[in-house]
């Protein structure tokens, strides 16, 4: 028992509370007016922690978070148990709901939009049948993924996933040429009237577009912010490759390409070969010289994928090193970031002989499907002649497999032309050379040969 | 809650109260065993009689009990719980509904999701804000009364204390009525208010059958479990003979037109056709005079709804390509029930169903108001019920104990039914207590079977004891599930009166009655002056 009586309990009490308040007010004092606050308010400005600073404040949210005091942690992790329960029950409207009731509490916790908007465009999109319910999905993840990036305006990753949702989910998913059509023309046609949902494409531009623009802003953001997610060299590339994979989707695109008139159909496919040629040319100028001329440091020195031997030597002196380091860790970038193979092939794609030679070829292998054999010969026949040239001309080319499975298949429907025609395989022929070396692939070529309707 | 497709089961009335009466009978002379034993104890033989003198008064007070009393004991609780600032609880509620719709983001995109989570808002933050209003004034309302002594006043006048009892559960029942109506009134507008024109807000009117599986072979079997974490549907392949059967008790009267709905999960083991969703058929059957008549084939539009409207007289092309006709009435629906059989078309491909997948839709469509007020009576009954269970407490206990009491049976007895139903029905994995132990300590796999030889036989007869003991807290705790009739009413649809609203009122009815007597017999026990 101490001596000592109430009254002096309580002004023992109350110094105590005095003297804690000391370091609280150093310690918290918020910054306002002349002020510039406590130590806890010094760091956050000095450090961009302030909710406003670290992108658009949400009251809704910030008055969340400030009722549950301490015990967000705990209420989070009570909805992502829900959340997971309604997924596992396939309630999706509760899911929904319940996805935005998390971001609420965790506004600035980059993992959990990334997880989130992920969640929504490939996991929920992928338990749907029809493609347009797939697409609303993934529409979903992406401007979910979107609305991070308006709360965390510095963080490179949040722009990244946006711009990979828009890329390479619209236009690598097995439903890509429906994703690739939804997107500048939305399934939901009472409400968008036949044009893109203006949240997530407000210009009606191609995916790969919309994606690098994305893509563009990441890596602003990434000049000042450090990214978590891969390799430098890989990230900052994301702009070139969105146009390489826009020239690659046009390309794709021209094997739908139909009309009920065939010299309008062959003037169609010359023109989506021709613009997927001029978009490679056009890629093949910014992964050269915006991408291929960009500075990465790596352990030993500073280097650049483009870089001929004056750069070599003005890099190996910037950085006080051999200029075989140099040549090492440019090799290495290169083969990291597969810069060779994307420079040569949109060079190559870039060549107006390259874009008649895939279109010869396709046009060929159509006529052999329509029964018109002669036609499709010929085509075919001028089609490998072209590729045949090309291949020579690039050589790195020649062994990529997509390269060689265009010339096989080439060659295998122009065998199948002649054996209808009833005429035989002449000793030389373009790409013979090709056809030798690759019989390896045969048996795929012609399973796929079997299962096509010819 | 309803999981991942709505699956009504049936309540079983006769079932239902064989049980009550059971639990209720055996409570009961346990009870009256123990108070004689008791009783004897300490008085010797006077305490046996006491306790027949007892139970002879509560017969005379049962049988002359006022309604007067009753009305007026109430009428003062439901005074002095709008004294106590019950109604304070409308201001929470006004300011959750302004700022809801912040919370609630909805999908401009897709409002129709959107229904059933406003619903659920609705309801959730009705019970949610009426819940401890009710139980804490249920349960501290007669420990107040004995705490200032105005109980004093009530018992020594002619009032009983079956009168004060149930006077307190109607009082408290009467404000939390008001209450819940309020909030419901308001809910119902804010929903209206919320939901787009373009989503029509309807009820509609399902008649659910049974359903049995037929393998691939055609042999009666079951579906096929593709590997869902919750298998709630079972799958049926395509391009098979694999199908559900449905068969429904048709109501009486013959409409030209009869509705089916359907709302099948696809599952693909390839990609094929990406362009179309699944496609699927329903077949009519009249096995006695073996009449099948296939419906045209749709594609599935998958977590909605797929409708086929069925005229009375059928068509169809048999094999031969000639066209037969059908009356639905004479020819396919036999002894009141009409059999479906759904089958999907895609080889290699597979739809999911479940019981509630499918059903007749009674048309026309009831208005949504119709099944929210459904809804919300089953809220308003779980309300009632925590009353009862607040003042009988409250007859015993304190204030604080009475709340706590009746937290944890309301509160955390919910979640833990599942568990006691599995225990009891001997279908949880791993077994009970003193097997759960031997499997901790021997570190024992749950789904490997105990050694055979005496050391199992002896830790299962044991375990009967704290089984039994589970079987008697399972009857004791209510169990609210059925009680809660959101999930219907935000997927459009009424609430089925044997699967929902039936049980929930034949749990507060059966609670009542001994609710009622354990309350009065703690009063006559309870010493007032005990504060």
């Amino acid at each position: 028992m101490n001596k000592l009586s109430s009254r002096e309990r309580k002004i023992a009490y109350f110094v105590g509370m005095l003297v804690l308040l000391i370091p609280i007010i150093v310690l918290g004092m918020p910054s306002g007016g002349s002020s510039n606050g406590g130590v806890l308010a010094r760091m956050r400005t000095e450090r961009d922690l302030g909710e406003a600073s670290l992108g658009r404040v949400d009251p809704t949210s910030a008055t969340m978070n400030l009722l549950l005091l301490g015990l967000r942690g705990v209420a989070v992790n009570l909805l992502r148990m829900d959340l997971d329960h309604y997924k596992d029950h396939k309630e999706w409207a509760k899911m929904r709901a319940t996805t935005e009731s998390v971001i609420m509490l965790q506004p600035h916790y980059i993992e959990v939009w990334r997880f989130l908007s992920w969640n929504l465009a490939f996991n929920v999109s992928a338990e749907w049948d029809a493609i347009p319910d797939r697409f609303f999905w993934v529409k979903e993840g992406g401007k979910f993924s979107q609305r991070g990036t308006l709360r965390n305006q510095d963080v490179p990753e949040l722009f990244w996933d946006t711009g990979n949702n828009w890329g390479k989910k619209i236009g690598r998913s097995d439903e890509w040429r429906y994703f690739r059509k939804y997107f500048v023309s939305d399934p939901n046609t009472a409400q968008f009237k036949g044009q893109a949902d203006p949240e997530i494409n407000p210009s009606q531009k191609d995916n790969y577009l919309v994606a690098k623009d994305w893509f563009i802003t990441a890596n602003q953001k990434e000049e000042t912010r450090v990214q978590h997610i891969m390799m430098r060299a890989l990230f900052r590339s994301y702009p070139a490759r969105s146009t390489l994979d826009y020239a690659d989707a046009q390309q794709r695109d021209a094997k739908y390409v139909t009309r009920e008139n065939k010299e309008e159909e062959a003037a169609a496919l010359e023109e989506k070969f021709n613009l997927a040629r001029t978009i490679f040319a056009q890629a093949f100028e910014e992964w050269t010289q915006d991408f291929g001329k960009t500075e990465f440091q790596t352990s030993q020195c500073l280097v650049k994928m483009e870089a001929d031997e004056d750069d070599v030597k003005a890099l190996a002196k910037a950085s006080n090193v051999k200029e075989e380091v140099i040549h090492h860790w440019i090799d290495h970038y290169q083969k990291v970031t597969n810069y060779r193979y994307w420079r040569e092939r949109a060079r190559a794609e870039a060549e107006t002989d390259m874009a008649k030679a895939h279109r010869l070829l396709y046009e060929g292998e159509r006529a052999v499907k329509a029964g018109e054999l002669e036609r499709g010969r010929k085509l075919l026949e001028e089609g490998m002649g072209l590729y045949a040239g090309m291949l020579a001309k690039f050589t790195e080319l020649a062994t990529e497999e997509l390269t060689v499975e265009e010339g096989m298949w080439g060659v295998l429907i122009w065998h199948k032309a002649l054996d209808l025609l009833g005429k035989p395989v002449p000793e030389t022929y373009p790409l013979k050379k090709l056809w030798d070396a690759h019989q390896e692939m045969l048996p795929t070529l012609q399973d796929r040969y079997n299962s096509s309707s010819y | 809650m309803l999981g991942l497709s709505l699956q009504p089961v049936d309540f079983d009335l006769v079932a239902g109260l064989v049980r009550w009466a059971l639990a209720f009978g055996v409570i009961a002379i346990v009870s009256i065993i123990v108070a004689i034993v008791t009783s004897f104890a300490m008085y010797g033989a006077v305490g046996p009689a006491r306790v027949g003198a007892g139970l002879g008064q509560a017969v005379r007070d049962f049988t002359s009990i006022s309604a007067r009393r009753v009305l007026a004991i109430s009428s003062l609780t439901f005074k002095e719980a709008i004294r106590r600032k019950a109604l304070l609880v409308f201001v929470v509620f006004g300011v959750l509904f302004m700022f809801a719709s912040w919370f609630l983001t909805g999908d401009s995109n897709r409002p129709e999701l959107d229904v059933e989570v406003y619903v659920g808002f609705v309801f959730t933050a009705v019970s949610w804000l009426v819940l401890p209003v009710a139980m804490l004034l249920a349960c501290w309302g007669i420990p107040e009364d004995i705490r200032v002594r105005s109980l004093h006043t009530v018992v020594t006048k002619p009032a009983r204390r079956n009168e004060v009892v149930i006077g307190r559960m109607l009082g408290f029942s009467a404000i939390s009525t008001l209450i819940v109506a309020v909030m419901g009134v308001v809910g119902y507008v804010w929903i209206v208010r919320q939901v787009p024109d373009s989503v029509p807000l309807i009820c509609r009117v399902p008649i659910y059958g049974n359903i049995q599986f037929l393998d691939r072979t055609g042999a009666e079997g079951k579906g096929v479990n593709v590997g869902d974490i919750v298998e709630i549907r079972q799958f049926v392949e395509g391009g098979s003979k694999a199908a559900a059967i449905w068969e429904f008790p048709m109501p009486a009267g013959e409409p030209e037109k009869l509705r089916l709905e359907s709302r099948f999960e696809a599952f693909r083991t390839y990609k094929g056709d990406m362009n179309r969703t699944l496609r699927v058929r329903y077949t009519l059957l009249n096995p006695a005079k073996k009449i099948e008549v296939p419906l045209p084939v749709f594609n599935v539009a998958e977590f909605s709804q797929n409708e086929l409207d069925v005229d009375r007289k059928v068509e169809f092309k048999n094999e031969k390509g000639k066209v037969e006709t059908f009356d639905l009435y004479k020819d396919l629906i036999t002894d009141g029930k009409l059999t479906v059989k759904v089958q999907c078309l895609d080889r290699g491909q597979y739809i999911g169903v479940s019981i509630g997948d499918f059903f007749v839709r009674q048309l026309p469509d009831r208005s949504f108001a119709f099944g929210y007020w459904k809804a919300m009576f089953g809220i308003w009954l779980m309300i009632i019920l925590i009353v009862m269970i607040g003042v009988t407490a409250s007859c015993f206990v304190k204030g604080p104990i009475a709340t706590l009491l009746c937290f944890c049976m309301v509160v955390l007895g919910q979640p833990a039914h599942d568990f006691m139903d599995k225990v009891v029905s001997g279908k949880q994995v791993g077994g009970g207590a003193l097997e759960s132990v031997y499997r901790l300590v021997t570190q024992m796999n749950q789904t490997v079977p105990l050694p055979e030889g005496g050391l199992a036989t002896a830790i299962q007869t044991l375990d009967r004891v704290p089984s039994e003991t589970l079987r008697l807290a399972s009857n004791v705790i209510p169990d609210l599930r059925s009680f809660w009739m959101a999930g219907w009413v935000g997927k459009g649809l009424d609430v089925p009166w044997a699967g929902a609203l039936l049980p929930s009122i034949a749990v507060t009815l059966g609670f009542a009655l001994p609710c009622i007597l354990l309350g009065y017999f703690s009063l006559i026990l309870r010493e007032l002056e005990a504060k």
